[in-house]
């Protein structure tokens, strides 16, 4: 069982002591150059006026009609050296601040936006709603292994602002950084600002300490969202760090070629990092690059292939050679993902795995989903930290040193004997048994004997839902945050905005 | 003074403390202690303690083991200094091995230290031991229960065996025969006639309690 008990948040991240590389010097050379010639030549769709502006102005080669942005390696270049390796994403308190780049393993996130939960009490699937997001973020705040999140559902009892409840229901119920993903209209996109320096406490230190970030995910091949683009500007114009995710499917979005593909994914993020350090040279970035595959028999869209899978983690290689930090990884929960199903658990498994053996400095984690990224069920949750807790243990590596390499206990229990009653072996297990998991039960004896891991899970969520109180918030900022999504919920702009681009 | 040295001796155990165990020991029949309220008073509150740690997770195997060895150092020296006729009080006594033709040991030892660790005088007679070699340490040590471990399937037979022997040696009214082992089953263990079948060390001590007619 996972130790429950009364806590402030905190977070960890997972630091690995092995390497891998997927990529050569010269094959990440060639992909970088790859992407500069389709930048030059081929371009991104930016649709809007106020981004195209932008790069004309710094001498980018700009086609209003076709609202294409061309853009020279060097000046790319130029821009892309203003994107910081190192930044803060800021909690409520600094030590759950997460320094990106800083060399301390890779960071966390509980993703989602997920349409549908399992309803925790009554088992049934239905739309998810604003409490939904609540409680989640509750049990986010409480498991360490997540150091940042997104709102983890829609909340469709709340219409077109359902992300910025989705962002209030995450700052009320929670001290960890807060990300959104579906703020994709200026509009909305200035309410949120005014919410993150609301929970700040000023514009200022908001920029010093951003405590919002953006995922802003680009339109496959090689284009922008206009309302999300024109979002991630006002987000970067307040120092709110900026990421973009690229999301190839080999072979219907993308070449089928993983080189090709990850080209495509590098000038899609590149160009967009490079319109935000035009408005506010040093704001913090990141890519993500989310390949998937279909099923050439019926279409159906995959994300937990081999191939992809190997393509998403070369992304870390390609977004480091470039200066640019980089969230790896798939959601948990992005493939056919059932529990019981060892096809998607080995698939979440060898993923983050190698995400975090390549270096990424943050990670999609526990997330709590199935079903692609469908179906929130907070529960497995759980499951998701347990692979996570495994791999903590695998990336440890094997230390060599003389207390490990034991010449002394060797010799002291000779040929028979059980090392189980040496006194080294007590320290070991008490320090190396996984205490913290769903799938070891301690306990009374009886107690002790498997479990399904379900149960242990189920009974750990409830705990957490009734006990866990995250720091609170003061009441003059909550009502202040409840004004301002207030006044988003009767600004019909929104709405416009939102149908506008769509 | 002799409280004192009681506590001290639990400790021992608690602590897994062998030096200290043993020392304590010979400190207290330099004392005059009475070894018998050593060992009831002392060494086995230790190791009660110790059981209910393992029992609630705070100990692991390694724990208990090294302190039911600790107990172990400390009886060596007690047990020889009881008066005539002065016994020690247990919940039943356990003659336990592996069978003739299995070398098979981890199990049975683990299971031997179970009930050590919970009252039981445990005698551990080793692997590849034949059903004379069973019959004649229930004997030697008066015993109340036989554990017979056997991991293959080829030497499960043996425990059957036992079972016999110690029927033809009159001895199946004087003990309960407890079997157990990776390839046996309660189905089997009803098969051969025996008293008690376990399917780990934990419950293992459960069966030994329901066979001792002791409360569990």
């Amino acid at each position: 069982m996972i130790k429950l008990e009364e806590r402030k948040a905190s977070i960890k991240p997972i630091k690995s002591k092995l390497k891998i590389s997927i990529l050569d010097d010269q094959e990440i050379s060639q992909i970088n150059q790859n992407t500069r010639t389709v930048l030059e030549e081929i371009g991104v769709v930016f649709p809007s006026d106020k981004a195209l502006k932008i790069f004309a102005e710094v001498g980018a080669n700009v086609d209003f009609e076709k609202q294409t942005v061309k853009i020279a390696a060097d000046l790319l270049d130029k821009y892309l050296a203003t994107s910081p390796r190192n930044y803060t994403m800021a909690g409520a308190r600094p030590d759950l601040d997460v320094h990106v780049g800083d060399g301390k393993g890779t960071y966390f996130y509980c993703s989602g936006e997920s349409p549908r939960v399992v309803d925790f009490s009554t088992g049934e699937r239905r739309l998810s709603v604003k409490e939904d997001i609540a409680n989640h973020a509750r049990i986010a705040d409480y498991l360490p292994i997540i150091s940042l999140m997104w709102p983890s559902a829609s909340a469709s009892d709340k219409g077109e602002t359902s992300p910025l409840h989705g962002l209030e229901a995450c700052f009320t119920n929670s001290e960890k950084h807060v990300e959104s993903e579906s703020v994709m209209d200026e509009v909305s996109a200035r309410y949120a600002v005014e919410m993150a320096i609301a929970v700040s406490g000023s514009e200022e230190k908001l920029r010093e300490r951003p405590v919002l970030s953006q995922l802003l995910c680009c339109i496959q091949p090689l284009a922008q969202d206009r309302g999300g683009i024109e979002a991630a500007m006002i987000f970067a114009e307040y120092g709110i760090p900026v990421g973009f995710m690229s999301m190839p499917t080999l072979g219907l979005t993308a070449p089928p070629y993983p080189a090709g593909a990850l080209t495509i994914a590098m000038a899609e993020t590149l160009s967009g990092i490079m319109l935000t350090q035009i408005i506010n040279p040093g704001v913090g970035n990141y890519i993500s690059v989310n390949p998937g595959i279909v099923d050439p028999r019926t279409g159906a869209y995959f994300m937990g292939s081999a191939v992809a899978q190997m393509t998403n983690v070369s992304g870390v290689q390609m977004a480091h050679s470039n200066g640019i930090p980089i969230l790896a990884c798939h959601s948990f929960g992005g493939s056919q993902y059932e529990l019981g199903n060892w096809q998607a658990g080995y698939e979440n498994l060898y993923s983050h795995l190698l995400g975090v053996m390549a270096g990424a400095d943050m990670s999609f984690g526990p997330s709590g989903m199935y079903e692609a990224v469908s179906l929130l069920d907070h529960p497995r949750i759980l499951f998701d930290r347990e692979m996570l807790r495994v791999i903590d243990e695998i990336t440890d590596g094997v230390d060599v040193n003389p207390k490990t390499l034991a010449f002394d206990m060797i010799k002291e229990m000779g040929h028979k004997g059980g090392y189980i009653s040496h006194r080294e072996t007590g320290k070991f297990y008490r320090t190396t048994w996984p205490k913290e998991s769903i799938l070891y039960d301690d306990g009374k004896p009886e107690g002790r004997k498997w479990r399904d891991p379900k149960d242990v899970a189920r009974e750990a969520i409830t705990w957490i839902l009734e006990n866990h109180k995250p720091e609170p918030m003061s009441e003059s900022v909550k009502q202040e945050l409840r004004q301002i999504v207030d006044r988003a919920d009767k600004d019909d702009s929104i709405k416009r905005e939102i149908s506008g681009h769509k | 003074m002799s409280e004192e040295m009681y506590k001290k001796l639990a400790q021992a155990v608690i602590d897994g403390e062998a030096d200290d165990a043993e020392a304590l020991a010979r400190q207290a029949l330099d004392q005059g202690l009475d070894p018998l309220a050593c060992i009831t008073n002392g060494l086995t509150k230790g190791i009660q303690q110790v059981g209910e740690l393992f029992a609630s997770g705070e100990y692991y195997l390694p724990e208990l083991i090294i302190s039911a060895d600790t107990m172990k150092v400390a009886m060596d020296i007690l047990e020889p200094a009881l008066a005539g006729g002065q016994e020690r009080e247990v919940v039943g006594r356990v003659v336990i091995g592996t069978v003739e033709g299995d070398l098979h040991e981890i199990g049975k030892t683990l299971v031997g230290t179970m009930l050590s660790a919970n009252g039981f005088q445990v005698t551990d007679i080793g692997v590849d031991k034949t059903a004379a070699e069973f019959i004649e340490a229930v004997k030697e040590n008066n015993a109340t229960i036989v554990g017979a471990s056997a991991l293959l399937t080829t030497t499960m037979l043996q425990q059957k065996k036992i079972i016999e022997a110690l029927d033809e040696a009159g001895l199946k009214n004087q003990v309960k025969v407890m079997v157990g082992g990776a390839p046996v089953t309660q189905s089997y263990a009803d098969q051969i006639g025996a008293d008690g079948y376990a399917e780990d060390a934990i419950s293992a001590v459960d069966i030994a309690y329901r066979l001792a007619d002791a409360p569990a």
